[in-house]
């Protein structure tokens, strides 16, 4: 399964890509996310419970963050294996300032998955995708507006 | 009584109690106590190295009794023996490497299926995926990923035969065709998934078994060698009820030897019943088939050759009984026409699938598909009526008993008269006339033709032509040809009738019932069937069970001649009493008669009193008790021969069909208007019985047709795991199906019947196949017939009409 997008984030390219690479803010973005813990350099440990169609479940993903170019640019890798069958996924993302104020973020990914959520949840993965991709973005844009205001 | 004798359509006396919900089907039954409950751990990659295994969190979970892998299950059984040379290890269990997905890992044995469950998370597995093949030509290639490092190749097995003088006809011939078909991999989806229950009896090393394994019980010889014990140390019972096959059940196989590990491992014993999903990825499934067909032809329609090369797809193991989907139909591989040369190329391609094995038409579906199709495509080159061309070539009624060209003897038939009675009833001609019109108002209607011989009674040699002549001779001749049943009677006169044909549905009990009633003069609801089969306690044969619709050419004639046996004693001790010699002397309404003075009888009950409770006062010669076994057998089914000769079947019928559809061309969706279907079974045992049948086998063969298909991704990942992704038809996608009759009795069974459940699996997805071609004016050569195929069908088809248009424009 392949997908794009782009989004635009009220804030500075600096301001997004911080909260982007910080672990506690990732962890509470990242929906069904119990715990992430560094586990060497830009490497990471999760615990995900996410349920795909009518495969619920928990994952242990180690999640990597490649070919960074600050604050523009970075891959991430997830791999997922669980009771539900396994995840591998590839992001790239990239920030290009609209403004002084807006940042736009564009970002392809790729995932493939077996086992049970392929043969259960192959047809709804997509509109998985997408509300995983969507819920985390709003997540990130809320952060940005508190430590804005907490800044203010 | 004589309105419930043989071939009257009486009600099915097992529908009492099924409709009652007093069935007992495999998770009915609690054998004995402490029985514990089985989990199991799936693959999810189609082709890894099973790197590491780590049970001990698992084992600790309370309620766990114990865990089993890989490893295990290789110190304690040995891989299942299969009838190729390829040096395959297929064991019940993953062992160092994962084949497909779904293939079992790992085995949780618990205090109930919630613990085991929830235990299996605990297990963690360590794999290094490796590339997957999935696409059988491609499995073929050199280069393609091994699935089998010590067969070196994916090809499990290949052989060719040559029938007659093919390169001559294809010489001599007006007109050659060819054309390439794919039958899709699909399945049988019983309401009830494998169950089973296993006992391991340390002090004794042997097993007991509960599970709704159906036979062939050849495979009994392979779990035994499996579990390295000797047959009596594998007792197998097959519970009363069946809830459906469709041949799948035989694939259960693998899980009795692995649930009879687990139950030596845990030292209790345990049950394991499949869920759907598991099912549906893993159980077992029809194999899928690329076919590479030529015709040669002559300007009237007649065939003279045909050359196939078939490729089965047997998934990630090859596993017993395969490769015989490739075999099943050998001796009736030119269907019902008189093609007298014929060269096949059969070959057995191990991929990352799920392991094939029986389904409802074994080998039929995929035979049939492309020469059906070709038949019709002979038909469109040559300007004919596509049923000119079939009348053209069917073998003719004064040519039975007929041999075809590789061995096979179709025993009975009149294959004209059963073609003519379809097209009176389909209304053929008004159809065609009504096609012209309806395709100038620019509608896609098109009608479907298809006749194939329907075989029944399997003959087991045919699975050894997987084998050359020379490696045949290595090993004993083998046939596998026989069914045994028991009839007896007990003090009070009452009568009993032991079967071993494991029904699943079919309606054996009523059936034998009515065979026993006839032959002993009682009322069939009398007669008490006994359907479990036991094999410790029961009479039965390495071919017994239900399947290759053996029951009426086979196991109906066991029966028939066990209740024979019992008639002769009956008519011998009543001979005694009455001072009647046995010829005139009679079986009627539970008492023996003298013929023609029927005032002077003795009753059934006073017969077999006599002989449990005053055996010194039978007269000499005659066994006390009432307790009959017959074997039955065919003289027919001989082994392969060194000149690749087989008759792999004992009876063989005849099905012919005729089917209207509407193709909408928006969507894509094909409509069945009507579906006629005209069967010659030889003689019928129960109408009513057999109509069901063929309502089923139908339904079936439309699932095949239009929309059921185990679809992987090229990855190798399985994408229809639930009946949401796989389509089975439902009551609202039946058409209106009219069933005809002609009987035309087996001069080779005592009652005449051949077996008829899976014709129309054989011939449906043809027939329609052939009616959506004469709709669309595509080529069809896949299946299943989905909107989405057939609509991308038709754009191509608009495509290009509309290039010749543009080019035709300028």
């Amino acid at each position: 399964m392949n997908g794009n997008g782009s989004i635009e984030l009220k804030g500075t390219v600096e301001e997004v890509w911080s909260k982007l690479m910080d672990p506690s803010i990732l962890s509470k973005c990242i929906m069904g996310c119990k715990s992430l813990e560094l586990i060497g350099e830009d490497k990471y440990k999760a615990d995900l419970q996410i349920g795909i169609a009518a495969v619920k479940g928990k994952y242990d993903a180690i999640i990597e963050v490649t070919d960074i170019k600050p604050p523009y640019h970075y891959k991430l890798l997830v791999n997922g294996e669980g009771g539900p069958g396994f995840v591998n996924a590839e992001g790239v993302i990239d920030l290009t300032p609209i403004n002084d104020e807006c940042t736009q973020l564009t970002y392809t990914y790729s995932a493939e998955v077996g086992g049970k959520v392929a043969a259960i949840g192959q047809r709804m993965l997509g509109g998985v995708a997408k509300l995983l991709i969507s819920d985390f973005f709003k997540k990130i844009q809320k952060e940005i507006a508190k430590s804005k205001q907490e800044a203010s | 009584m004589v309105d419930h004798g043989i071939g009257k359509p009486m009600y099915r006396l097992e529908d009492v109690r099924l409709l009652q919900g007093q069935g007992q089907f495999m998770d009915d039954l609690n054998p004995l106590p402490n029985i514990h409950h089985v989990a199991i751990l799936r693959s999810p990659y189609p082709h890894a190295r099973i790197k590491a295994i780590r049970t001990d969190k698992a084992a600790l979970v309370p309620g766990v009794k114990g865990v089993i892998t890989g490893s295990m299950v290789a110190s304690l059984s040995r891989p299942f023996p299969v009838g190729v040379t390829a040096p395959v290890k297929y064991y019940s269990l993953a062992v160092d490497k994962v084949r497909f997905v779904g293939e079992p890992v790992a085995v949780v044995v618990a205090k109930n299926r919630y613990i085991a469950e929830d235990a299996l998370e605990k297990i963690e597995v360590e794999y290094e995926p490796l590339p997957a093949v999935v696409d059988i030509e491609r499995a073929m290639e050199e280069d393609a990923p091994l699935l089998h490092e010590e067969v070196g190749s994916n090809i499990a097995n290949q052989r060719t035969f040559h029938y007659g003088d093919v390169e001559k006809a294809f010489q001599e011939a007006d007109y050659t065709i060819s054309h390439k078909f794919l039958f899709p991999k699909y399945s049988a989806t019983p309401m009830e998934t494998y169950g089973v229950i296993a006992n391991y009896e340390k002090s004794t090393n042997s097993y007991t078994v509960w599970a709704n394994f159906h036979g062939p019980f050849t495979l009994h010889s392979v779990m035994a060698a499996a579990l390295q014990v000797p047959g009596n140390k594998l007792r197998i019972i097959t519970p009363k009820d069946n809830g459906g096959s469709y041949g799948i059940k035989a694939g259960i196989y693998p899980y009795v030897v692995l649930m009879a590990i687990a139950s030596r491992v845990a030292g209790v014993p345990v049950k394991w019943i499949e869920d759907r999903q598991e099912h549906l990825a893993a159980s077992s499934s029809g194999t899928d088939r690329v076919t590479y067909i030529e015709a040669a032809f002559n300007k009237d329609g007649t065939v003279t050759a045909l050359k196939m090369k078939m490729i089965d797809n047997v998934g990630g193991y090859i596993r017993a009984p395969e490769p015989a989907c490739l075999y099943r139909n050998h001796s009736n591989a030119v269907g019902p026409y008189r093609i007298r040369n014929l060269y096949m190329e059969a070959y057995a391609v191990m991929t990352n699938k799920c392991p094939t094995g029986l389904i409802r038409g074994y080998g039929g579906q995929e035979h049939y598909f492309p020469i059906e199709r070709t038949m019709q495509m002979i038909a469109e080159k040559l300007g004919m009526d596509p049923a000119e061309v079939i009348r053209k070539n069917l073998i003719r009624a004064d040519e039975f008993p007929y041999k075809t060209p590789s061995g096979g003897i179709y025993d009975s038939g009149d294959y004209h008269k059963a073609f003519e009675l379809l097209l009176q009833v389909g209304k053929y001609h008004e159809l065609r006339e009504y096609q012209k019109k309806a395709k100038a108002d620019g509608k896609l209607f098109g009608i479907g033709l298809a006749c194939i011989v329907e075989p029944s009674g399997s003959n087991m040699g045919y699975i050894t032509m997987a084998l050359t002549p020379e490696e045949r001779a290595k090993s004993l001749p083998k046939s596998g040809c026989a069914e045994a049943a028991t009839v007896m009677i007990d003090p009070s006169g009452s009568i009993s009738v032991r079967i071993s044909t494991t029904p699943s549905g079919q309606g054996h009990e009523t059936v034998a019932a009515q065979i026993v009633g006839e032959v002993l003069g009682v009322n069939p609801r009398d007669v008490q069937v006994v359907a479990e089969l036991d094999t410790l306690t029961s009479p039965w044969s390495v071919a017994s069970g239900s399947y290759s619709s053996r029951f009426a050419p086979i196991g109906s004639s066991a029966i028939y001649q066990a209740a024979q046996k019992v008639r002769q004693k009956l008519l011998k001790i009543a001979s005694g009493i009455l001072s009647t010699s046995e010829e005139d002397l009679d079986l009627s309404q539970g008492k023996v008669v003298v013929k023609g003075n029927p005032e002077k009888s003795v009753s059934i009950k006073r017969l077999a009193g006599l002989s449990h409770w005053h055996p010194q006062g039978l007269s000499e010669g005659v066994e006390p008790g009432i307790f009959e076994t017959a074997y039955y057998t065919v003289h027919t089914a001989n082994p392969p021969d060194k000149n690749e000769f087989v008759n792999s079947s004992v009876t063989y019928g005849f099905v012919a069909d005729l089917v209207a559809v509407e193709v909408d061309p928006d969507t894509g969706e094909v409509k069945i208007l009507d579906y006629y279907t005209v069967h010659d079974a030889g003689k019928l045992l129960n109408p009513l019985i057999v109509d069901g049948q063929i309502y089923g086998g139908l339904v079936h063969g439309l699932g095949g047709a239009l929309y059921e298909e185990l679809s992987y991704d090229k990855n190798g990942q399985f994408l229809a795991g639930t009946f949401m992704d796989y389509l089975c038809p439902t009551a609202t996608e039946i058409p209106p199906i009219h069933i005809h009759h002609i009987e035309t009795p087996s001069p080779f069974t005592p009652l005449g019947a051949k077996g008829l459940g899976e014709g129309n699996c054989m011939s449906t997805p043809a027939a329609i196949a052939n009616a959506v071609a004469d709709a669309t004016d595509c080529i069809i050569d896949n299946l299943p017939l989905s909107p989405n195929r057939v609509w991308n069908l038709l754009q191509k088809k608009r495509q290009e009409q509309e290039k010749v248009y543009i080019r035709g424009d300028h």
